[in-house]
């Protein structure tokens, strides 16, 4: 290797330089950690020799301001960490208070099956992110277009259903915000009907792409006994060939009357975590069609408790009882008997848990967040060394962090 | 019993022995401090091969002060379907853990992913790991004061007001305790200074 070049003025990249190794600083800006990751990266030449990663330039305090919130508004924030996913965070900490409150076999089948519904839609938005911004990561700049028309469809459905594209608030303790409005099934048949083409499209495109194949293939090897030790879960942890799927394991929501394969690889390198997400796609897609075929017939979509439920709008300028329950639900809330539990789902990332405590009152005394990014991510510090700066971003890309839930 | 609108006295967060209802999440564990690490230890042995999450409470007024919580699940490292790995079992292990200052041994020995959740534990609770390799902040600047997700920390009101405000300082690459400096962190004070309408050093938002 030639000697350094002479540098002129202050390097702002540059943090230090030894010997033939230099420490470079690569985010927090920087397109392609995928949001305010940033990563010092000890490289000798082009070859990593060391990362270290410093999270925390989202941090939020979402946590704390949960602890400070009524049980129904914590919700609200707690929407807000995993932004690609919103409806899934919610979703999970919704089934713990439920099951704290001793109301979760109470939930309406309606309400369940949208819920499932939406989280089945929110999974395909979010890997289309991924897709989409990782294509952009190797140069594929066309992919971004095609995912994100697939996302904006999804995202018209939840603003249908919920009021707003990104974190609509739309489930709620005990059930749902409101009932799916007139003309949304038919809007999602249309993205049901338009979806294998799509899928098509995006494969033909991508999957045996040679580019992309080299620049994925054998990058980032993660073996199973790694993956476990690593605390690995979802698409990073079945690419390395364990089929642990929470919706299978542990099925929540209903999940056990829909009939859906759990996508797994043994590679565990970069295009193994792609290939899963692509075939996770149709997966989530042949649950959303299942789920479909049950929401023509109309039924409750809220429980029926009046503690916990508010009542209907109509009611409360008519009935006495209807107005002190409006009013003590939204001045005081409803207390959660004292208890903790831990509740999972299975985000687009992997196990999304939440630790709730609760000592009795009308908010919450603890919220523990499980963020499957934040696992995940930091199995970076085993690949990195070794490999090229480049390919520094293929691994992060494959990992599919999202800096709202590492930092929160 | 859904949401009676009277407060429990009975068994509250204060309690360890808190009246729970009865919900089939996972095998909870209690242990002593002093033999935390052997049970993980034992645990792993056992099957609990993956660690999903550590995590803190703080019972404030109770003795001992702070739980620190560790969700393990048994999985094998070669199950290839939905099958073989059927319903992997979940543990719960609880450590009390209090004085003036509350430390643990760290777990990064036996699985790696515990460092990140010991230094956020770390930061946010002032809870100390021992052995850890490289204890340090990780969510909050690294010259921040105290740890907020603390029952004592406020969130707003006076006593948040009275809680000292941290130097500005970049995030990383700055030894905690490095005062402010360059063109920078000048201008940014400067501006601070005129939107809360005080004066600073060249004059510039002095009232007329």
């Amino acid at each position: 290797m030639s000697a350094a070049p002479t540098v002129i003025g202050t390097p702002l990249d540059v943090v230090d330089v030894k010997g033939n190794s230099m420490t470079l600083s690569m985010g927090p800006q920087h397109p392609s950690t995928h949001g305010v990751l940033q990563v010092v990266v000890e490289v000798s030449g082009e070859i990593v020799e060391k990362a270290e990663m410093e999270i925390g330039y989202l941090h939020t305090g979402i946590e704390k301001s949960a602890e400070n919130l009524f049980w129904t508004q914590a919700a609200t924030v707690i929407e807000r960490m995993d932004y690609l996913n919103p409806l899934g965070n919610a979703l999970c900490y919704v089934m713990a208070v439920e099951k704290l409150l001793g109301v979760a076999d109470h939930i309406p089948e309606r309400a369940r099956a949208i819920r499932v519904l939406l989280a089945e839609l929110s999974r395909i938005a979010s890997h289309c992110v991924w897709l989409g911004t990782g294509g952009i990561d190797l140069g594929a700049i066309s992919t971004f277009f095609y995912t994100f028309d697939v996302r904006e469809d999804i995202l018209d459905l939840l603003e249908q259903s919920g009021g707003a594209r990104m974190h609509p608030n739309y489930i709620r303790i005990g059930g749902l915000n409101g009932d799916l409005p007139a003309g949304f099934l038919h809007r999602l048949d249309a993205l049901i009907a338009k979806f294998p083409q799509r899928m098509r499209e995006l494969r033909a495109l991508l999957q045996n792409n040679p580019i992309l194949r080299d620049r994925m293939i054998d990058v980032g090897i993660v073996s199973g006994a790694d993956a476990v030790a690593w605390g690995l879960t979802g698409p990073s942890l079945r690419a390395s060939g364990i089929a642990y799927d929470v919706r299978k394991a542990f099925p929540y929501c209903g999940y056990e009357r829909y009939e859906f394969d759990v996508p797994t690889r043994d590679d565990g390198d970069a295009y193994a975590r792609f290939l899963v997400r692509l075939d996770e796609m149709d997966e989530a897609m042949r649950i959303v069609s299942q789920v479909r075929k049950e929401l023509d017939a109309p039924g409750p979509i809220m429980i029926a408790d009046p503690k916990i439920a508010p009542p209907p709008k109509e009611t409360i300028a008519l009935s006495m009882e209807a107005l002190i329950h409006h009013f003590k639900l939204v001045s005081e809330s409803f207390r959660v008997p004292p208890g903790d539990v831990y509740q999972a789902i299975e985000s687009p990332r992997g196990e999304l848990g939440y630790y709730v405590v609760s000592n009795g009152d009308n908010r919450p005394y603890r919220v523990r967040t499980r963020p499957p990014s934040m696992y995940n991510l930091q199995a970076l510090k085993l690949l990195a060394p070794g490999n090229l700066i480049a390919d520094l971003v293929v691994m992060i890309g494959s990992l599919d962090p999202v800096f709202g839930e590492v930092d929160r | 019993m859904p949401s009676s609108q009277v407060p429990s006295i009975a068994g509250t967060a204060l309690d360890p022995t808190a009246v729970r209802p009865p919900i089939d999440d996972a095998e909870i564990v209690r242990v002593a401090p002093a033999k935390l690490h052997a049970k993980l230890e034992a645990l792993r042995a056992g099957g609990f091969s993956l660690l999903l999450d550590i995590g803190a409470v703080d019972y404030l007024g109770r003795d001992p002060r702070f739980d620190v919580v560790y969700h393990l699940l048994a999985l094998a490292t070669s199950p290839s379907t939905v099958a073989s790995v059927g319903v992997p079992r979940r543990v719960r292990v609880l450590c009390g853990v209090g004085g003036t200052e509350p430390a643990l041994i760290t777990a990064t020995d036996l699985w790696p992913n515990a460092d990140w959740a010991e230094r956020e534990i770390y930061d946010l609770y002032g809870i100390v790991f021992t052995g850890h390799p490289q204890l340090k902040r990780i969510q909050m600047p690294h010259d921040w004061e105290g740890h907020p997700l603390r029952k004592d920390y406020p969130l707003r009101g006076p006593a948040r007001e009275a809680t000292p405000r941290p130097a500005f300082a970049l995030k990383s690459n700055v030894p905690a305790g490095t005062p402010p400096a360059g063109n920078v962190a000048a201008a940014l004070q400067k501006r601070i200074a005129l939107a809360r309408g005080q004066r600073t050093p060249d004059g510039a938002g002095e009232k007329s």
